[in-house]
């Protein structure tokens, strides 16, 4: 009985070895993808100032105050594991938030001032990169959403790994005691 | 006969620039450069060229944007060293090459301002070579009507080409486009090909068009119609000036963008100023060879 129990931790610990290897392996892949997608962010950042000036590219392009386009919601879920999602922020037409009530006073000029070029309200950064302008249709998935999918996908396996480690260390500390139970038994049974 | 006088009041400036001229790095100079692992490396390579200890004499970190403030700090001297020496109407010609900066800071003042950047960000940003005394001053304006009246009256901006009637970001860009042919074409280009894509129609798109160059008005007319980069590249077809530009690459050539194209054609015309003598261009023409080297010492750094 303890030699079964024995062959079944062995076969445990081997199954949970395996799936810590394979796990450490995709994270190596996605770090590497991740790390890929932000070098060529960098790389075309560095094209579009060559093409546009340091001026036209830079951080005066957004304003002082960001909403964001994507939030991320993460928690923690019975086994202890941690999950994350990611949601596209619904963003208010102007018109809808001039109507709102405004938690902030808004001091100004209320006539048309210095105006601005209409730009539509879901730009996303990488359109204001100084390339080319392409015919071509743009890939299904951009960039950034591909980035900010990898992130998720990173930390979640990355939680994945440290209680795949832990389980790890708990078998191993479970085998050598049932190794001594299983001894102990059988010099008794010779005996 | 204005040859027999030039050099009477301008000869000097003119062999001074030539001098300069011939300090532009080289093809060998960008190719250590680009052998480069590190900016230091760099900075040991720029020691060679005429920019000499540029580099060396700041304490700072090394880093990108500081090479490209001090390429930017060495243009700034040379320019203001020819300036300071010049005699009209050299001088007004040099105001002149001013004003496309002082034109390009005004629109970012303006651009901080809509995004509510405080001044003292965003005026180290501006190029020293359009400063002007009531630069900090626009991002205070409400309106254009006080941004004219009260700032850019008294600038050479006010005095030469902007009115309150036709001052925000967009005609801000139409002000641009008053220098010179080339540099208009190349804008009309730009701004339809970017133009694809965006909410940025064809009659929105014709009023930024400028009102000089080869391509006005026939030209501009056409471009203002495309809808795509074939009709735009039917346009260029009955220029031959522009034809090679949008002509299919040599396999050998790389991936060279619409702009990397106007920027080598932009050089070889800059190059051609200095063929003859007698002549103001080979003043703008080495300004503007210096930035696109400045553009490529600060490409090859990043």
């Amino acid at each position: 009985m303890v030699v079964l129990e024995l062959e079944e931790s062995s076969l445990l610990l081997d199954e949970k070895l395996l799936r810590f290897m394979d796990q450490l392996e995709l994270l190596e892949e996605k770090r590497a993808a991740l790390n890929s997608l932000i070098e060529q962010g960098w790389f075309s950042m560095s094209k579009a100032r060559y093409s546009m000036g340091n001026k036209r590219v830079s951080a005066l392009q957004y304003a002082s105050e960001i909403e964001p386009l994507v939030c991320v919601h993460a928690r923690t879920l019975e086994n202890g594991e941690v999950d994350f999602c990611t949601e596209r922020s619904k963003q208010k037409a102007r018109d809808e938030a001039g109507k709102e009530a405004r938690s902030i006073e808004d001091i100004g000029p209320q006539e048309e001032g210095v105006r601005r070029r209409n730009k539509p309200k879901n730009d996303i950064p990488e359109k204001k990169e100084g390339e080319e302008a392409s015919s071509e249709k743009a890939p299904e998935v951009t960039p950034i959403r591909r980035i900010i999918e990898l992130s998720a996908e990173i930390a979640t396996l990355q939680t994945a790994i440290l209680n795949s480690r832990q389980e790890l260390k708990q078998c191993r500390k479970d085998k050598p005691i049932l190794q001594e139970v299983s001894a102990t038994r059988l010099e008794k049974l010779t005996d | 006969m204005a040859e027999l006088s030039f050099n009477k009041d301008h000869g000097y400036l003119e062999g001074l620039v030539r001098g300069m001229k011939a300090g532009i790095l080289t093809d060998t100079d960008y190719h250590n450069l680009a052998q480069c692992d590190t900016l230091d490396d760099m900075k040991l390579h720029l020691q060679s060229t005429d920019y000499g200890k540029m580099l060396s004499s700041s304490e700072e970190d090394l880093t990108v944007s500081l090479v490209d403030s001090k390429l930017r700090e060495n243009l700034v001297t040379e320019f203001s060293c020819l300036r300071s020496n010049a005699l009209p109407p050299l001088s007004n010609f040099l105001d002149y090459i001013t004003y496309s900066y002082m034109i390009d800071n005004v629109v970012m003042l303006i651009t901080g301002a809509l995004k509510q950047r405080d001044v003292a960000e965003v005026l180290p940003r501006c190029h020293p070579l359009g400063a002007f005394d009531q630069m900090a001053a626009v991002g205070i304006a409400r309106t254009p009507t006080e941004l004219y009246s009260a700032i850019l009256v008294d600038t050479p901006l006010g005095r030469e080409a902007v009115s309150d009637t036709n001052l925000d970001e967009m005609e801000a860009e139409i002000l641009r486009s008053k220098l010179f042919k080339f540099e208009a074409d190349r804008r009309a280009f730009i701004i339809t090909v970017n133009s694809f894509g965006t909410d940025l129609s064809g009659a929105d798109r014709s009023v930024l068009y400028p009102s000089c160059g080869k391509l006005y008005p026939e030209g501009l007319q056409l471009l203002a119609r495309a809808e795509d980069h074939e009709q735009v590249k039917a346009v260029a077809d009955c220029y031959p000036g522009y034809k090679i530009i949008f002509d299919d690459p040599e396999p050998e050539s790389g991936c060279k963008t619409l702009e990397d194209r106007f920027f080598e054609q932009e050089v070889k015309l800059n190059t051609l100023a200095f063929l003859q003598q007698f002549h103001f261009g080979v003043f703008y023409s080495y300004i503007k060879l210096k930035e696109q080297e400045s553009r490529n010492i600060v490409w090859i750094a990043e």
